[in-house]
């Protein structure tokens, strides 16, 4: 059967147009196919990535998938993550290193039930918000130990429920808030029929206490590989190229991403819509990691309280070699 | 390779040693001790090929790291041993089990029900887990009772199908017996039916307890509290602990092998007159 495969392939680099040696690049996304990665498949499908010889492939990634574990595993040459979750994996012995930074904001909002009577922070305690785990929580935590509310329940604190990936604990009253993000989540509540009227938003961008979302992380290992190293400053320049290409044309990149999406569970109303918000996110940023961004997600986390996320300020955990090559 | 070498080299000697034990009888100082030096081996190789291949804890933590993280966390494991298998599978285990024996008694009393409830039990059965949870936690809410009631679910079937099947255990030689002593149903039921059909009625509660700790794990998956097995399995799994993903799962290999050993000891006093019983 390799021999079969083995044959096939070579059969194919001698007739077909792939007679240019290109390099593999394997990529593990956060999550499942959809807009928020719509600048590597824009990238994917203009041949962008083809332009600068490389041969990507895009991993899709899903509720049980941790991106750092299959980088580890070495089933991804770089990863999309979460900075939160990269320190605290590199941290625990994973020494993951931000290479570009698509994403200059975040995100994240904590959406509340107007009726639930929170108008501001203030109003926490005694209430019941539901929040994402699995490596997603930290922002949420230092967020609520900046404000100093314990997690634990009670008077005092909020009880912490680990909502699942959808928004039904609000819809229910299981929760008075949930998280949501800007581009998916927060679309879901409104399309089950709450209206924005019934709804009170806390962008973490607001309250100061964003942390950097989807960023580009490779092992630091592989840096130390010039080969390594130019596949990436290819793989970044390329990527960004698409990036830019999706901010300017959201519908088109959106059709593109539901043409990637293999289970055909996205629809082009929703992910269009995704699409517009992700653009917001990725406005300001070429790519380069944004030193007082990273600095701002640092003592975000260290700050908080009893239970650090880490708990000492990271060495090397990130280098613009990849990008000021790639982006001149 | 001198890594590799020395496991092997090891590995072979304990064989030896256990082959030896084993060649001189089957005492029960024997049989207990060469399955510990088994477990030793096996303990002792990971370790030693963790360390020696220097493979990194997010990928395989060390036996002596899962053992410092089990011992630095004991009431956080605690909570969530209590949270998920005195609360979540305990409970549905033995609302689950309890429902499945009194539908299994009321089946074999009516034929009508026999082909009416087997077939929904059936239909029960088949339901994937990873669609019933996150419907249980709509209704049940994000507690423990959700996590119970997907246990109930799980344990239902097979403990209904094993009882079914063993209130046919006994011959019609017995059953004449019977008749011929006047006995009433319940005489007939507890003096007869129900010891006969023990064995089976234990197969299905031995089954059962690890059901409902792989069911009260799994259903915290999809929505929780912040204390619970399968909680923290995911949680820390997210944060790459996974010297404690590994702890959890100590405990969970822990209380569930106890709690099959409990049913088992059950089992040998309530059929000790079993063939299968007397060793």
């Amino acid at each position: 059967m390799n021999k079969l495969l083995t044959g096939m392939v070579a059969g194919a680099m001698t007739f077909g147009t792939a007679a240019v040696a290109q390099d593999d690049v394997v990529i593990q996304l956060k999550w499942v196919t959809q807009a928020q990665f719509a600048g590597y498949y824009v990238a994917l499908e203009n041949g962008y990535y083809e332009e600068e010889g490389l041969n990507v492939e895009i991993k899709p990634g899903g509720p049980d998938i941790a991106p750092a574990q299959v980088i580890a595993g070495g089933g991804a040459d770089v990863i999309v993550d979460w900075m939160p979750s990269a320190l605290a994996a590199r941290e625990n012995g994973l020494p993951l290193v931000n290479i570009a930074q698509p994403f200059k904001s975040s995100g994240m909002m904590l959406t509340c039930r107007a009726d639930s009577g929170i108008t501001s922070p203030e109003d926490f305690p005694g209430k019941t918000l539901g929040v994402w785990f699995f490596g997603n929580e930290y922002p949420f935590l230092s967020w609520m130990s900046q404000l100093g509310i314990s997690t634990e329940g009670g008077d005092d604190g909020v009880t912490v429920l680990k909502q699942g990936f959808n928004v039904d604990p609000l819809l229910q009253g299981q929760a008075d808030c949930v998280s949501t993000m800007t581009y998916n989540e927060y679309w879901q509540v409104i399309d089950a029929g709450l209206s924005p009227d019934d709804l009170v938003v806390f962008k973490y961008e607001d309250q100061g206490v964003a942390t950097l979302e989807d960023g580009l992380y490779v092992l630091e290992d592989n840096l130390s590989d010039a080969a390594f190293v130019d596949k990436m400053v290819r793989f970044v320049r390329a990527s960004m190229k698409g990036w830019k290409w999706a901010e300017e044309n959201p519908e088109d990149a959106a059709m593109i991403v539901l043409e990637y999406d293999a289970t055909g569970a996205q629809t082009e109303e929703h992910q269009t819509r995704m699409m517009s918000e992700i653009a917001k996110l990725t406005a300001g940023s070429n790519g380069a990691l944004d030193e007082a961004d990273y600095q701002r997600t640092v003592d975000s986390l260290l700050s908080e309280g009893s239970d650090p996320v880490i708990t000492a300020a990271p060495e090397g955990a990130w280098t613009h070699m990849i990008t000021d090559q790639a982006l001149n | 390779m001198m890594i590799l070498l020395g496991a092997i080299i090891f590995w072979l000697a304990m064989w030896a040693v256990n082959a030896w034990l084993a060649h001189r009888g089957s005492s029960r100082a024997i049989r207990i001790i060469v399955p510990i030096i088994f477990g030793i081996t096996v303990v002792a190789l990971w370790e030693w090929l963790v360390w020696g291949w220097d493979i990194n804890p997010v990928l395989l933590p060390a036996p002596s790291a899962i053992y410092a993280a089990f011992i630095g966390n004991i009431p956080t494991l605690w909570a969530d041993f209590l949270q998920t298998f005195v609360q979540g599978a305990l409970t549905g285990y033995i609302i689950g089990c309890g429902a499945a024996f009194l539908t299994a008694v009321a089946i074999d009393r009516s034929p009508f029900l026999q082909r009416g409830l087997l077939p929904i039990g059936n239909f029960v059965a088949a339901l994937p887990i990873v669609g019933i949870a996150p419907i249980m936690v709509m209704w049940f809410g994000f507690g423990w009772q959700s996590k119970a009631a997907v246990v109930v679910i799980m344990v239902y079937f097979p403990m209904l199908v094993n009882t079914v099947q063993g209130m046919k255990a006994t011959d019609p030689m017995q059953r004449d017996l019977m008749r011929t002593y006047a006995a009433s149903y319940p005489q007939r039921l507890m003096k007869l039916r129900l010891p006969a059909a023990a064995p089976f009625i234990f197969n299905g509660l031995k089954i059962s307890t690890t059901l409902a700790l792989i069911g009260a794990i799994v259903a915290e998956y999809f929505g929780s509290p912040i204390v619970g097995m399968g909680f923290r399995i995911q949680t820390e799994l997210g944060r790459l602990n996974l010297d404690m993903v590994w702890a959890e799962i100590v405990v969970a290999a822990i209380a569930g092998t106890a709690f099959y050993g409990l049913v088992t000891l059950l089992e040998r006093a309530a059929t000790f007159w079993h063939p299968s019983q007397r060793g």
